[in-house]
C-alpha cells in the first residue's frame, strides 16, 4: 500500500524526464532538473517576490484564515437550515444558484467591494471554502439517527442539550469531510485570490508572477509546491478523522 | 448503466467539440494580403513564439529586448519606426493621471507628486545605466529571465531596453494630438460610448488633460521653492504597470535619498530592502506628507478601476486604458507624459524579414498559402494593439482577429 502509493509518483517522474528529453523543447516541457532547481533552493530570492518558503508561508496563512472564516459561518448556518425547515426552503435556491460560481469571476467585484488588500482575498478564499462545508454540515445534521435524538429528548434532554451532545457529535464525521473537502477547495482558490491586483506575495502571486515573464520552470516549481502542501494538509485531516471518528465505521 | 449514459454524452460533446475546432481553424480565404491578430497578453508571448503558434508579436520593453538576447525572435521595428512616414516617432504611451478631487482638495499634494516624477524623469535621462539597474531590481529582482535553455539576465535586458525608450514629461500639444490620435482608433474600435465617443478635438481635450500641476511643478522646480503640502491623514495609492515605462517611479523611490538631500522632495519606502517597496512616505522639505501605498497591476483597466472607487489616486499607465475609463466618469484627469515610444514588432528567428517591407512581403506570401501570418499582441485597444492595426491597415493590410 505504502509502497503503491510512491510509485505511480515516481512513475510520472520517469515519463516527465524521458519526455522532456525526448521532446526536447524546454518551452514545452522543461527538464526534471530545471524545475528541481528551483524546488531545492527554496530560499532563494525569485525575480524579487521573495522565496519559495516565504511565498508558500504566506499562502497558508491567507488559506488558513479564510478556510476558517468560511467554517465559522458555514458550521452554524448549516445545522440551523438542518434543523429549521423554513429557514432552509427560504435560503436553499440561493445557494445553489450561487455555488456553481467560480470563485474567479468575483475577483472583479471582490476588488470593488473590499478595495485592494487581505479583505479582497479572504472573501475569494471564503467562497471557495464556504459551500462545501454547508452542505455537508446540513447533510450531516440531517443523517443523525432519529433514535437518537428522541432518545435524548425522552430522558429529558433539553434542546441545547441535545444539540451539543447528540446532534454535533453524530454529524461530527461529515461536517469534518465537509472542512476537508472545503480546504482543499480554498487551497485550490489561492492563484485566483492572489491574482487580485496589489497582491506582492504567495505561491498565486509567484506562478501569475512568473507567467508575466513566461518563466515556466518556476511556474512549474510553484504549481509541484501547492500540491505538496495541499497533500501534506490533506493527510492531517485524515490523520484526525481515523483517531476522532473511527467509531463511524463501528456503526456501519 | 447510469455511467455508461454520462460516458456517451461526454463521448458526444468531445466529437462536436473536436469538430466545431477544426471547422473554426481553418482560416477562411481572403483576397489581398491578410494578418491574423491573436490577443494573449505580454507572458506567454516568448513561450507561443518558441512554440511556432505565432509568427511574430508587438509587445513593450523589455519583451522587445529579451527575443534577440534568448534567440527566439529579433527585433523588426520599434513603434517610433513604424511606418507611414514616421507618423508615429514619438508617440504617446503611459502617462500620469491623478484623481479630481484629489487635485481639489490638495493640489499641493498633487504638485508635489508630480515633481518628483519630473525630477526623476530627468534622473533617468542623465544615468541610463543605472536606471536599467534599478528597473530590473523593482520587476526581477535582478534575477534572470529563463526562456528555453537560455538565460537572460535582467539587468542587462532592462538596460538594452531604458535606451530604446523616451522618458519626456511635458503635456506639449504634439503630445496631446498624439493621444487625440489613440483617441480616434478607440472610437473605431467601438471602446468609447460615453462623452468622449463624439466631442471635438478641443472638448475632448477639456476631459481628458490637466496640465496644471505639471506647469505648477515646472514653477516650483524653477524657483527652488516647494510647497510643503498640509499632512494628509488619509493613506493614498499609486498604481502602476509592470513595465519600464513606469520607471520613474521605480528611480524615484530607489533613489529617494538623493531626491531628498537635493531637492527636498522624495518617495521615501518604509523597507527599503524590499526589492519591490509597497508603502512609501511623501517627503517634503524633511516634514512627512503622506503615506502612499504602491499598487502594481499587469493592466491599465484594473488600474483605472481601483483609481474610480478612490482605492487609489494616481495611476501610471498607458493612455488608452485612462481615456476609456475617463469616458465611463472615472473622475481622474491626465497630467502628464511618463513616455514616448517604447514598445517594438517582434518576428521570429527565421524569419524572412528584416524590415517593414520585407515583413509585407512576408505577409503576402503566407496569406497567399492560405496560411496567413500570426502576430500576438497583448490585448484589445491597448497602445500596442492599436499601433499594430493602424499600421497593418495603413499598408493595405487587412487585420483579422484569430479566432481560436
Amino acid at each position: 500500500m505504502r509502497r503503491l502509493s510512491l510509485a505511480f509518483p515516481l512513475l510520472i517522474l520517469l515519463a516527465w524526464a524521458a519526455g522532456a528529453h525526448l521532446i526536447n523543447n524546454e518551452f514545452i516541457l522543461p527538464r526534471l532538473e530545471s524545475v528541481a532547481g528551483v524546488l531545492l533552493d527554496p530560499l532563494a530570492d525569485r525575480l524579487g517576490t521573495g522565496s519559495l518558503i516565504e511565498n508558500a508561508l504566506r499562502s497558508i496563512e491567507r488559506v488558513g484564515m479564510g478556510f476558517l472564516l468560511a467554517a465559522a459561518v458555514a458550521i452554524p448556518l448549516g445545522i440551523a437550515m438542518a434543523r429549521f425547515r423554513r429557514l432552509n426552503d427560504l435560503l436553499d435556491s440561493t445557494i445553489q444558484i450561487l455555488r456553481p460560481i467560480p470563485p474567479l469571476a468575483w475577483l472583479p467585484l471582490s476588488l470593488a467591494w473590499f478595495k485592494i488588500g487581505l479583505t479582497s482575498i479572504l472573501f475569494i478564499i471564503f467562497l471557495g471554502a464556504f459551500f462545501p462545508i454547508l452542505l455537508n454540515t446540513i447533510d450531516g445534521v440531517r443523517g443523525v439517527k432519529r433514535t437518537w435524538i428522541e432518545v435524548a429528548s425522552t430522558l429529558g434532554a433539553r434542546e441545547r442539550q441535545i444539540l451539543f451532545r447528540v446532534i454535533l457529535p453524530g454529524a461530527a464525521p461529515t461536517i469534518w469531510t465537509g472542512l476537508r473537502v472545503g480546504f482543499g477547495i480554498a487551497w485550490m482558490c489561492v492563484v485566483a485570490a492572489e491574482m487580485l491586483p496589489g497582491t506582492t506575495s504567495g505561491l498565486g502571486y509567484l506562478i501569475m508572477y512568473a507567467f508575466n515573464f513566461g518563466q515556466i520552470q518556476l511556474i512549474i516549481a510553484g504549481m509541484i509546491l501547492i500540491g505538496l502542501i495541499g497533500l501534506m494538509i490533506d493527510t492531517l485531516f485524515r490523520k484526525i478523522e481515523a483517531k476522532r471518528f473511527a467509531w463511524r465505521e463501528l456503526e456501519r | 448503466m447510469k455511467i455508461v449514459k454520462i460516458l456517451a454524452v461526454v463521448a458526444c460533446c468531445a466529437v462536436l467539440l473536436a469538430l466545431a475546432g477544426c471547422v473554426a481553424s481553418t482560416p477562411p480565404v481572403q483576397s489581398g494580403t491578410t494578418v491574423g491578430i491573436l490577443y494573449t497578453g505580454f507572458g506567454t508571448m516568448p513561450t507561443l513564439m518558441a512554440t511556432k503558434q505565432i509568427d511574430g508579436y508587438i509587445a513593450w520593453q523589455p519583451f522587445v529586448e529579451v527575443a534577440p538576447m534568448a534567440g527566439f525572435g529579433k527585433v523588426l521595428s520599434y513603434t517610433g519606426d513604424l511606418p507611414p512616414d514616421a507618423v508615429w516617432k514619438n508617440h504617446p504611451c503611459c502617462v500620469l493621471a491623478a484623481r479630481e478631487d484629489l487635485m481639489a482638495r490638495s493640489p499641493d499634494l498633487v504638485n508635489a507628486v508630480t515633481a518628483a516624477t519630473i525630477l526623476s524623469t530627468r534622473y533617468v535621462n542623465e544615468h541610463q545605466e543605472e536606471s536599467g539597474a534599478i528597473v530590473a531590481d523593482w520587476l526581477a529582482g535582478k534575477g534572470n529571465f529563463t526562456y528555453g535553455n537560455i538565460s537572460v539576465s535582467s539587468v542587462d535586458a532592462m538596460t538594452r531596453a531604458i535606451y530604446t525608450v523616451k522618458f519626456t514629461n511635458e503635456p506639449t500639444d504634439a503630445w496631446e494630438n498624439g493621444i487625440l490620435k489613440f483617441m480616434a482608433a478607440q472610437r473605431d474600435l467601438g471602446v468609447l460610448k460615453g462623452p468622449l465617443s463624439n466631442s471635438t478635438d478641443d472638448a475632448s481635450k477639456a476631459l481628458i488633460f490637466d496640465t496644471g500641476p505639471y506647469r505648477a511643478a515646472i514653477q516650483m522646480l524653477e524657483g527652488k521653492r516647494i510647497v510643503t503640502p498640509a499632512p494628509e491623514t488619509r493613506q493614498l495609492g499609486i498604481g502602476y504597470l509592470m513595465s519600464d515605462h513606469d520607471t520613474a517611479l521605480f528611480v524615484a523611490v530607489k533613489k529617494w535619498q538623493y531626491f531628498n538631500d537635493t531637492y527636498g522632495i522624495a518617495l521615501k519606502p518604509r523597507d527599503p530592502t524590499q526589492s519591490k517597496p509597497d508603502l512609501v512616505d511623501l517627503l517634503v522639505n524633511g516634514q512627512k506628507v503622506a503615506e502612499i501605498k504602491l499598487v502594481p497591476g499587469e493592466f491599465g483597466g484594473p488600474l483605472m478601476q481601483l483609481a474610480s472607487t478612490d482605492t487609489i489616486q494616481f495611476v501610471l499607465v498607458g493612455n488608452p486604458p485612462a481615456m476609456a475609463s475617463i469616458d465611463k466618469g472615472n473622475p481622474v484627469k491626465i497630467l502628464m507624459a511618463l513616455n514616448t515610444e517604447g514598445s517594438g514588432v517582434v518576428v521570429s528567428s527565421d524569419a524572412p524579414a528584416s524590415d517593414w517591407p520585407s515583413f509585407l512581403q512576408w505577409a503576402k506570401e503566407r496569406s497567399d498559402a492560405g496560411k496567413p501570418l500570426r502576430i500576438a499582441s497583448p490585448g484589445k485597444g491597448s497602445i500596442q494593439d492599436i499601433l499594430l492595426s493602424y499600421t497593418l491597415k495603413s499598408s493595405g493590410v487587412t487585420v483579422k482577429e484569430v479566432q481560436v
